[in-house]
């Protein structure tokens, strides 16, 4: 405890530094801006707002993509109780109410609830980092490459069970990020896999030009084909700061949603995405009142928007402690950190406890930031949603081209983006999810990597997995977690969270 | 500390997603689901193929093509599963891929690529003509995709966001992107 606390004195000693306080403030700033944009998710805002951070020293990098991650987080609730277009999924069950708030003048009540819950579950994930951070970090030392291995399979195996829609086509699509991670030199040996002698794929597909040109070109895409459709919201904001009567009414649901954020937040893949249905399902069942929900209840704001931010801030944690990120957006900070020269894993917290507990820290200020800096400025993000589509999506084309000639001045990385835009326009319409296809990229390198080397110690024994007690049990929860998810009742009521609305 | 924002009529212009009701397809094997596990094997042997080079075991152990072998496998199988468990449904069309729609998006997209930094395209050579030309031209083109298009507004668009762009990313930023080496040097 005194520990944790020592820690978290250190992080906001390194992020309450005037350059630091900057960095956090500027990535609140323009990750809201770019996250209020109706069609533009946290993963294609960080993908666009990487090169921003390129020319920082890494701990201002990484504190000021932390700022942009909840800024963009925040912003796209913004845009769906306005305007009833969620940016992303864990918007969705905002909008819901949300949007019915917004309809009778509340649009201000509704947006300060989301500010202020956000804001406490922000600071509450923050300390439950603090404090797992080091444990984590210990059982993080004691995994050999084979316990990795089985923790990675594990990891997308949840993953899976945690997919909206068809197990197979999402076991499928972890199953070919994992492939397309494979193309490019050989770690051990060099030899080039499956690059068709072009010179582009030696190196592998950059996750960069995968993450934009799916969620970034395939978003745009997407939106190109299907009919356009204009939601227009009348009315007024209204007042945005609850009275104490009001905000007592949702402290309870605040509560309830971080604490079930935070917790499904650690949970590969979906995790943080499930929390905020989870949190609307919890709140509906415990109402007085359940039939009003979707008609516009302040707690159906409050407590999933909570539950969103706890978890967006609790999936850092199996990034920071062992290196794998569960989600897409972690993804891309895992190839921000790469990019500043850190390699994720148990080792940076003892080798650089300044960067680790300065971005710990600077979560926290991030989340104070969006309370100050973003309720004052809603009328700035309302104007920005009024900014026509078509020259909305130009504008991100030339973001996006610029983002990635940026990071290794390679005109090809603009190429193979767009065509995998093409992909992400056909996973789209096949209604694949692109989500686990980005996760199984990420981890595929480290998966090979760890299996190659558990089996040279092993001397290319399979059963070293097995006879591992740590491994044997983490493959075995997997096992376990599969087997249930294909049990037609629990696939029943898997389906039912989702379809809550 | 209230912050009252005036009556504010908020039109978003912006592509939705209504349900629509499902349309049959033309042919039972253009439904999505069955067109998703049959495109999950397509892949599946293409990556087969592709790395049909690759080494299964080596002396020393796992051979670099162990791992995308079995993958691709795996794929196979699931494709096939997806078509197995999806026998039986009413199939349903995909929509339209309106694919000359997306083109000048995608044209704007290589031009930029071609252009930031020069090309050599082996008959000829495109020069150096950095985010001076580039960025305008991957605005305008992806531009052109949108069926509203005012070409006024996108030309002064482009080039206010250009200028943005530049002053934004070459000189507050200090990335090393080139600018206009053909007019200013660099």
């Amino acid at each position: 405890m005194i520990e944790t606390i020592e820690h978290l004195g250190l992080g906001l000693s390194v992020a309450f530094t005037l350059q630091n306080v900057f960095f956090c403030f500027l990535g609140c700033l323009i990750g809201t801006l770019v996250g209020v944009l109706p069609g533009v998710g946290p993963v294609a805002t960080i993908s666009i707002l990487l090169p921003v951070t390129l020319s920082l020293d890494p701990t201002g990098a990484l504190i000021m993509l932390a700022g942009i991650y909840y800024g963009a987080q925040y912003g796209g609730s913004t845009t769906a109780i306005l305007v009833n277009i969620p940016g992303e999924a864990t918007a969705v069950v905002t909008a819901i109410d949300g949007h019915e708030m917004a309809k009778k003048g509340q649009a201000g009540l509704a947006l300060g609830l989301a500010a202020i819950g956000s804001f406490i579950a922000g600071t509450f994930a923050t300390i439950v980092i603090a404090a797992l951070a080091t444990p984590m970090t210990k059982l993080g030392l004691l995994f050999g490459p084979a316990e990795y291995f089985s923790l990675m399979i594990m990891g997308l195996v949840l993953a899976v069970v945690l997919a909206h829609g068809s197990l197979t086509k999402a076991l499928a699509m972890i199953v070919a990020g994992v492939l397309l991670s494979c193309v490019g030199a050989d770690m051990e040996t060099g030899r080039e896999r499956m690059t068709f002698g072009l010179h582009m794929l030696t190196d592998g597909i950059e996750f960069v030009a995968l993450a934009m040109g799916i969620f970034g070109f395939g978003e745009i895409f997407k939106n190109l084909a299907d009919p356009e459709k204009r939601d227009v919201m009348r009315g007024k904001i209204g007042r945005l700061l609850p009275t104490f009567g009001e905000l007592r009414h949702n402290l309870g649901a605040i509560a309830r949603g971080t604490g079930l954020g935070s917790v499904l937040g650690v949970l590969p893949g979906n995790g943080a995405i499930l929390a905020p249905f989870a949190s609307y399902a919890l709140e509906k069942r415990i109402s007085d009142r359940p039939q009003d929900f979707g008609k516009g209840v302040p707690q159906a704001v409050a407590g999933p928007e909570s539950a969103n931010n706890a978890g967006a801030q609790t999936s850092f944690i199996p990034l920071l402690t062992l290196g794998l990120p569960p989600n897409a957006v972690m993804a891309l900070m895992v190839g921000a950190m790469m990019i500043q020269g850190i390699v994720p894993g148990p080792q940076v917290i003892e080798n650089s406890p300044d960067l680790f507990w300065g971005l710990v820290a600077s979560m926290w200020i991030g989340n104070l930031m969006l309370v100050v800096i973003n309720l004052p400025l809603i009328g700035v993000w309302v104007k920005l949603l009024k900014v026509p589509y078509r020259l909305l999506f130009p504008a991100i084309v030339a973001f996006c081209c610029i983002g990635l000639f940026s990071i290794s001045n390679d005109p090809a990385q603009v190429m193979m983006a767009g065509v995998l835009g093409l992909l992400g326009f056909a996973l789209y319409k096949l209604q694949f999810e692109a989500a686990p296809l980005a996760l199984g990229f990420v981890l595929g390198r480290l998966l090979e990597e760890k299996l190659r080397q558990a089996l040279i110690i092993s001397d290319g024994s399979m059963t070293t997995f097995l006879t591992s007690p740590l491994s044997l049990g983490l493959l075995l929860v997997g096992a376990v977690a599969l087997t249930i998810a294909v049990l037609p009742s629990i696939r029943r009521s898997r389906d039912e969270i989702f379809v809550e609305d | 500390m209230s912050h009252e924002v005036p009556e504010e009529v908020i039109t978003v212009d912006v592509p939705g997603h209504p349900p629509s009701s499902p349309v049959p397809p033309s042919n039972p094997w253009l439904g999505r689901e069955r067109l998703a596990g049959f495109s999950l094997v397509a892949f599946g042997l293409f990556a087969l193929w592709a790395g049909s080079d690759l080494p299964f075991m080596t002396e020393g152990g796992v051979g670099s093509g162990l791992l995308p072998r079995a993958l691709a496998i795996i794929i196979m199988l699931l494709g096939v599963a997806q078509i197995i468990v999806t026998w039986n449904e009413v199939p349903e069309s995909t929509g339209t891929w309106p694919v000359r729609d997306m083109l000048p998006v995608l044209i704007g997209v290589f031009l930029f690529a071609f252009t930031i930094r020069g090309y050599d395209f082996g008959a000829f050579s495109v020069p150096v003509l950095g985010m001076s030309v580039a960025t305008p031209l991957s605005i305008i083109f992806a531009g052109a995709a949108a069926k509203d298009v005012r070409f006024g507004e996108l030309l002064i668009f482009a080039a206010i966001l250009t200028a943005v762009c530049i002053g934004l990313f070459r000189f507050a930023l200090g990335l090393s992107l080139p600018v206009a080496p053909w007019l200013i040097g660099y």
